[in-house]
């Protein structure tokens, strides 16, 4: 069975209590506590994105100013992108469950370097701060993808923004090696490669992308705060400079990037649908492989941006085909997860919604990034509400609602309270409607010929604006309500109880929350993950593993 | 990956005679990349040979000052993966860069040419060489 640390009676205090005060937390290595802390630093970062986000959709509302001047607008979007992306998105699912679940998951103490650990969590923090400095100076107003020549010129607060974000580079690398060594060296007796949970088999190539990839994002920041403040010649063609060197740097980090943010949602995804389908995972080995081959194949196709940007015909032929391949593996999970639905048992929880939202989104997303990826269609979309409402899908729609389902899933896990159902699936359904009312109408206007980063346009394009502020206003509601009755849950929640939902995921094995020890003796392996296997027809599985005499 | 206990060697601490000897071996190879220079290959060789004897001299660096020669076999694919990964990069942007439309590249720019199978040439005559850093004087058709 899994692994059986049910039957040892834990008399070490779990890890909220283990220690208090705040020194306690400020220099814990315990991998748990610095999965809380990222916890509260990316939620804060998601609310300040999600605050500069509402402001552009009410700048949006008319089709003249509304709220705000052209020169602010760009402010807004540039600092909305830089926010979701660098502090939350990329950060989010590994640093928070990554951290918390990939050790418990493993059998292990801890993660490899545990001192690394609260050094990348102390990155992200002077990265962070360094930015939200430069936005206090004034912000930037390049947008996210910090084009030469204008991020070169520009006379807003752009240095402190790049450094920020080459700071937090270095938060994700960190990150990334210590769960690469983890996953080689710290696996608990008997589980080898072919039972490793999903979940670390997607964190594991996410690592991958984030070790590899992540240093050019470095380098080109870099050399974008130089030029902008020394004056070299780099990319600025009136300097002699190459702009499209530029983008072809950007997007080698950047490209992977997006599966540095959705590889985790996967991660999540893989776990919570075994969970509430009650069923094995349908074709193990392909969902496990297909995160390889998408950290793979992620890395070939960072050319399908530069299609309209004076990139050579040649290469953009090139890269239009290879982005097709990406296609491939994730059309692969996307079979399997909806082949693990089938014939099981489904238990239509708050987390089990934001995986059927998931699934939509992300097949919607992806097909829509299919066709950017033909040349002669991108031609048309490329700089409009197209593009937007494409990465909305996926990254929204894919990382947000995975990153919701995980909350609900182990929120029990980790603080061992029970948030109230009833208003999870009420906030579960806002958001979810919130969204496609949000981003179809975006891709109506983008088709239409509405060009992204834009603080005015004609007024033939108002009612679908009006349209995507009134879904942003119900989506924004939704996250509030999360929020709330989260942490009203905290004090007034029932006690969960070591598996509130039956589960069979590794991590279910300990007390809820953990104990600070992890596991009081090392737990040995003897099945693969997601173990549903005994169940007979019509019959739900034992909630947990029979107590197991400690073999070991 | 265990602990690299691997064949004989690995931790096994070297006399100063192998660091010695490589560092004369790349103060060697830094005389020949000036030498070299100063032979006027002409391009693309100069590129060519400058390139050759650096990566030699970062091989050498790789190997013994960074240990890779003694490192287990994971190690030293890890090595090697990460340069696959860098030549990717800049494979495909050099590609980019020698099958654009000339004028779309920077004045000046000292860049290969390279003609995509089924395409019309482009203004090609004396292209390749030309605009050296400082040379003045590109083709008439790039004005
Ligand atoms: C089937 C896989 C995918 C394909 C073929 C694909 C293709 C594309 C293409 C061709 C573009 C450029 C559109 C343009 O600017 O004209 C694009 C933009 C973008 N995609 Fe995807 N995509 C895929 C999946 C994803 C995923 C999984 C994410 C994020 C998690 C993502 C995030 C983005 C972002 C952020 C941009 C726009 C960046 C910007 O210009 O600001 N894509 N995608
Ligand atoms: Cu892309």
């Amino acid at each position: 069975m899994n692994p059986s640390a049910n039957s040892v009676v834990y008399n070490t205090p779990n890890y909220l209590d283990a220690e208090g005060g705040v020194r306690s937390w400020l220099f814990t290595r315990d991998h748990k506590r610095i999965g809380v802390m990222y916890l509260v630093l990316t939620t804060s970062a998601f609310a300040l994105g999600g605050l500069f986000a509402m402001l552009i959709r009410i700048e949006l509302l008319t089709p003249g100013p509304t709220i705000m001047s052209a020169m602010t607008y760009n402010r807004m979007f540039t600092l909305h992108g830089v926010v979701m992306i660098f502090l939350f998105m990329v950060p989010a699912i590994p640093g928070i469950f990554g951290n918390f679940f990939l050790p418990l998951m493993l059998g292990a103490q801890d993660v490899a370097f545990p001192r690394l650990n609260l050094l990348s969590v102390y990155l992200y923090l002077v990265g962070a701060t360094i930015a939200v400095w430069g936005m206090i100076q004034g912000g930037a107003d390049t947008g996210w993808t910090f084009y030469a020549p204008y991020s070169t010129t520009t006379t807003t607060k752009v240095v402190p923004i790049l450094l920020g974000a080459f700071v937090i580079g270095f938060s994700s690398i960190v990150t990334g090696i210590n769960f690469i060594v983890t996953t080689h060296t710290m696996r608990g007796p008997g589980l080898t490669w072919d039972r490793m949970p999903l979940f670390v088999w997607s964190i594991y190539a996410t690592s991958i992308i984030q070790v590899l990839a992540t240093p050019v994002l470095g380098m080109v920041l870099l050399l974008v705060a130089i030029e902008h403040s020394f004056g070299f010649g780099i990319f600025d063609p009136a300097r002699g400079g190459d702009p499209i060197l530029l983008q072809h740097l950007f997007w080698f980090y950047s490209h992977p990037a997006v599966y540095i943010m959705v590889l985790p949602a996967m991660a999540v995804i893989s776990e919570v649908v075994c969970a509430f389908a009650r069923k094995n995972m349908f074709g193990y080995k392909a969902v496990a492989y297909s995160s390889l081959g998408i950290a793979f194949v992620g890395f070939f196709t960072w050319g399908h941006h530069l299609f309209t940007s004076g990139q050579s015909a040649f290469d953009a032929g090139i890269f239009g085909v290879l982005s097709m391949f990406v296609g491939i593996f994730t059309a692969i999970k996307v079979f399997n997860w909806t082949a693990t639905l089938y014939k099981g048992a489904i238990k239509f929880t708050a987390p089990f919604a934001y995986v059927c939202g998931f699934l939509f989104f992300l097949v919607f997303g992806g097909m829509t990034g299919v066709a950017l990826a033909t040349v002669s269609l991108d031609v048309h979309w490329q700089d409009t509400y197209f593009v937007v409402a494409h990465f909305h899908f996926i990254m929204v729609g894919g990382t947000i609602m995975a990153f919701l389902a995980g909350i609900h899933y182990w929120w029990p896990k980790m603080f061992g309270r029970m948030y109230s159902e009833g208003w999870a699936l009420v906030a579960a359904c806002t958001i979810i409607f919130g969204f496609n009312a949000t981003f179809i109408p975006q891709f109506l206007l983008g088709n239409m010929g509405m060009p992204r980063r834009y603080y005015s346009y004609p007024a033939q394009f108002w009612p679908l604006n009006v349209a995507s502020t009134a879904g942003a206003s119900l989506l924004g509601f939704g996250f509030l309500l999360v929020l709330v009755y989260l942490l009203l849950s905290l004090k007034y929640g029932r006690v969960a109880g070591a598996n509130p939902w039956g589960s069979r995921g590794f991590e279910w094995n300990t007390p809820s929350p953990p104990s600070a020890l992890n596991f009081p003796v090392p737990p040995v392996f003897t099945h693969g993950p997601h173990d549903y296997q005994d169940r007979g027809p019509g019959e739900e599985p034992s909630p947990t593993p029979p107590p197991e005499a400690q073999h070991a | 990956m265990a602990h690299g206990e691997n064949a004989a060697g690995f931790e096994e601490h070297h006399g100063t005679g192998r660091y010695v000897a490589v560092w004369v071996a790349l103060c060697v190879l830094t005389v020949a990349t000036f030498l070299t220079s100063r032979l006027a290959l002409g391009p693309p060789w100069h590129l060519l040979v400058a390139m050759a004897i650096a990566g030699g001299k970062a091989t050498l660096v790789a190997l013994f000052f960074m240990h890779l020669w003694d490192q287990p076999g994971a190690n030293r694919l890890v090595f090697v993966t990460s340069l696959a990964f860098v030549a990717l990069l800049i494979g495909l942007t050099v590609l980019d860069n020698a099958t654009r439309f000339p004028l779309t590249n920077p004045p000046h720019e000292q860049t290969l040419r390279f003609q995509p199978p089924g395409e019309e040439p482009h203004v090609q005559e004396g292209e390749r060489g030309q605009g050296r850093p400082g040379a003045i004087g590109r083709p008439a058709a790039e004005h």
